[in-house]
């Protein structure tokens, strides 16, 4: 079977087994992303019978817009500070579900429990909790931090983001740890228990070196998620207060569905892709680079 | 092996040209509808059944909408009505466009006034009709009408009568209070009756499109599509205008006795309205759909409207007017629908402004206000009413956020949140608006 002589057998093989998916692929993924891109050179209001061709009027346009750019700066901030605080929350939850603690299994469960809720739902639930929730304890023990509502400061707002976009991925990245730090050989860490190596020093020299490919895909994942986030945008603070976290993807939305220009909107969705995909590739190859084995 | 596999080549080839193929039959069957039904039916001579859809965009009517269908059915037995609505967050013209782009689009769609004009290339022309002839005010673009306008709404100082009368002594009487100088004596009373005088609800699209519209509305020399003209082409300085500033005087005397000031964003939709409600805040400012949930907090509560002043000179038209528009508007499609199905919905458009039931379906069940002078039924809710007798006695300015962009609420309502919360200044906030419209092509 496999050294095929004919030709046309092998790609009849190939097609046997690739073909379908292949085929979706292309009418869900490719055909619309094309589409896309055919549709930033026009002028459409998403409605009329006549879409006049604009050449790179749009892109200009893109250029043009001080409020995308803000927004994407602003989502470049909220994705470093939300990468960097996953990640660490959830290697540290795996390394502490994983050192054999009492009921670790119910720990895990619990911790990957906020994945599970949708993320409108979540900016819902989280909406109540700093509008509500929140204040009422602040009111109750005095707390300056939370007296007022964190959704009607700008800052605060930013980090409630943060924070709840942090408490939802946490444990999903967690679990990803846990099968990395599973897959640490016992061997080489009993060798350097034996060889009186501290459990620090075994974390740092041993352990996260061994975890890279997992540091991999959680950053990616991470990264990617990050940088198109919408919906708990959209529940948790709507873009506001005075329209100061509108994020990257919301404003893109805003752009096509709100003010109708979906020419503009199209340019400023692909000029994102464009960002994410560069980001993210130059993530995946520097960190292969630090990869080792044991 | 060789055979199966070509086999299976030729079986994939067949798939992918079906798929391609599938679209342009499904096409064909969807354009054949119409023939088909009528060969089905051509058995039963006398009726033709049509069969038509009707895009809902107010979707908490949707029950009372579906059973206005049915009892329309009920008295014309050949057509069919389906209703379909949008949900609460869904812009109805994106679920329009969504339904033209799979080719099925409803035969009556409505939509907020403001998008009419996008469809104009797609909506029957429906000037012949006789309805026209009852419209409270004219509703055209260049020159025809194109939609049936099917709700009034108007918005202003929503008040408390019974909070007010006590304050004022008396039957408190709105006209009073037609200078900025007479509102703030008014907030200042209430404040020293121990009531808090009023909420200031920090909602983007009511701060935007609908208070700040006020300025575009109440312009002395231009009507809202010429001031809006000259935002867009830049010539508009709002520093020295005197009804934005006007306006804005009036936004700072609510603001001061704003009973939410030390959190103003904190202030929502819900709690400003239970405020009144429950006779707690005297005042908020908002429109005439808040009588529902007014009712919810307080069954038995009276309200009525103040206008929002722009000036100090009780002569200025906007300050004992309020703002007025025929803000759902529905047309009938003009590019899918057979000509039996465009029939079917102008009788239903009659339906609604001449027959009994559809009266009491508009002002009853749906609880809007008419756009028709020949309906006479007692308008439900005090609200109602009072919108009513404002656009009878032509105390009315337009409703501006029907001619403004789609994403004006939340852009300037953002802009207006900051003015709320002191963020930016008065210039600052005008810098924002005109740029906003120069954005605007």
């Amino acid at each position: 079977m496999i050294s095929e002589k004919n030709t046309v057998k092998r790609i009849g093989n190939q097609l046997l087994f690739t073909g379908p998916t292949l085929l979706a692929f292309i009418a869900v993924i490719i055909v619309p992303f094309i589409y896309g891109i055919y549709m930033t050179f026009f002028k459409w209001d998403g409605i009329s019978s006549s879409m006049p061709y604009v050449g790179f009027n749009n892109y200009e346009a893109v250029f043009n817009d001080t409020k995308f750019w803000t927004s994407v700066w602003l989502t470049i901030k909220y994705v470093a500070a939300s990468v960097f605080l996953i990640n660490t929350v959830a290697f540290l939850l795996a390394y502490l579900v994983t050192m054999g603690i009492r009921g670790q299994n119910f720990f895990r469960t619990a911790f990957f429990s906020p994945n599970l809720i949708g993320g409108l739902v979540l900016g819902f639930i989280w909406q109540f909790m700093f509008n509500n929730f929140f204040t009422s304890i602040g009111e109750k023990f005095g707390w300056e931090l939370f007296s007022k509502t964190w959704l009607g400061n700008e800052t605060m707002a930013f980090w409630a983001l943060v924070l709840v976009t942090v408490w939802q991925y946490a444990g999903y990245m967690m679990v990803i740890f846990i099968a990395g730090l599973m897959s640490v050989p016992k061997d080489i860490l009993e060798a350097a228990t034996i060889d009186g190596t501290s459990g620090w020093k075994q974390l740092i020299h041993m352990v996260l070196p061994l975890m890279v490919p997992s540091f991999i895909v959680t950053i990616f994942l991470s990264l990617q998620r990050g940088f198109m986030v919408y919906d708990v945008n959209y529940a948790l603070t709507g873009g506001g207060p005075f329209g100061s976290t509108v994020m990257a993807s919301m404003h893109v939305y805003d752009k096509a569905f709100q003010r109708f220009d979906y020419g503009v909107g199209q340019a400023e969705a692909f000029v994102l892709f464009f960002i994410v995909a560069t980001v993210t590739i130059v993530q995946v190859y520097l960190t292969k680079r630090m990869e080792v084995e044991a | 092996m060789k055979k199966l596999s070509s086999l299976m080549l030729v079986l994939i080839l067949a798939l992918v040209v079906s798929a391609c193929g599938g679209n342009n039959a499904n096409n064909a069957s969807n354009a054949n509808e119409g023939t088909n039904a009528s060969t089905n039916t051509g058995s039963d001579s006398d009726a033709k059944e049509v069969k038509i859809t009707i895009l809902n965009s107010k979707s908490e009517i949707h029950t009372q909408m579906t059973n206005a269908a049915e009892t329309f059915s009920k008295a014309h037995p050949n057509i069919k009505v389906e209703v379909i609505s949008t949900n609460q967050d869904q812009s109805p013209v994106e679920k329009a466009s969504a339904l033209y782009a799979s080719g099925t689009p409803a035969t009556l769609a409505m939509l907020d006034a403001g998008d009419i004009e996008k469809f104009a290339d797609k909506a029957l022309d429906l000037s012949g009709e006789k309805w026209v002839a009852e419209l409270a005010q004219p509703n055209e673009i260049n020159g025809k009408t194109l939609a049936f306008p099917f709700a009034v709404e108007g918005y202003g100082l929503i008040y408390n009568k019974e909070v007010l009368d006590e304050v004022a002594g008396g039957a408190f009487d709105p006209a009073t209070i037609n200078t900025t100088s007479a509102l703030e004596e008014l907030l200042q009373k209430i404040e020293a009756a121990g009531k808090t005088p009023l909420y200031i609800g920090s909602m983007d699209w009511s701060l935007g499109n609908h208070f700040l519209a006020i300025a575009y509305a109440a312009q002395p020399d231009t009507d809202v599509k010429g001031f809006l003209e000259q935002l867009k082409g830049g010539s508009a300085d709002l520093v020295n205008n005197a009804t934005y500033q006007g306006l804005l005087d009036t936004f700072d005397v609510l603001k001061k006795y704003n009973g939410g000031k030390n959190d103003p964003m904190a202030v929502n939709y819900e709690q400003s309205t239970a405020a009144v409600a429950t006779g707690s805040a005297a005042i908020t400012f908002n429109g005439n759909w808040l009588i529902t949930e007014l009712l919810k907090s307080n069954p038995e509560g009276e309200y009525g409207f103040i206008p929002v002043p722009v000036s100090n000179d009780p002569a200025t038209k906007a300050n004992s007017a309020v703002a007025i528009g025929a803000t759902k508007q529905m047309f009938i499609d003009n590019e899918k629908s057979t000509e039996e199905q465009q029939a079917a919905a102008k009788q239903f458009l009659n339906w609604l402004v001449y027959e009994d039931a559809g009266q009491q379906f508009l002002v009853n069940e749906a609880n809007v206000i008419p756009a028709f002078k020949n309906i006479t039924l007692e308008l439900n809710g005090s609200l109602a009413v009072a919108i009513n007798e404002y656009n009878l006695a032509g105390n009315s300015i337009e409703f501006a956020g029907n001619f403004v962009p789609g994403d004006h609420w939340k852009v300037l309502g953002a802009s207006m949140q900051k003015y709320l919360a002191d963020v930016t200044d008065r210039n600052g906030l005008a810098a924002e608006i005109e740029d906003y419209w120069k954005s605007v092509q």
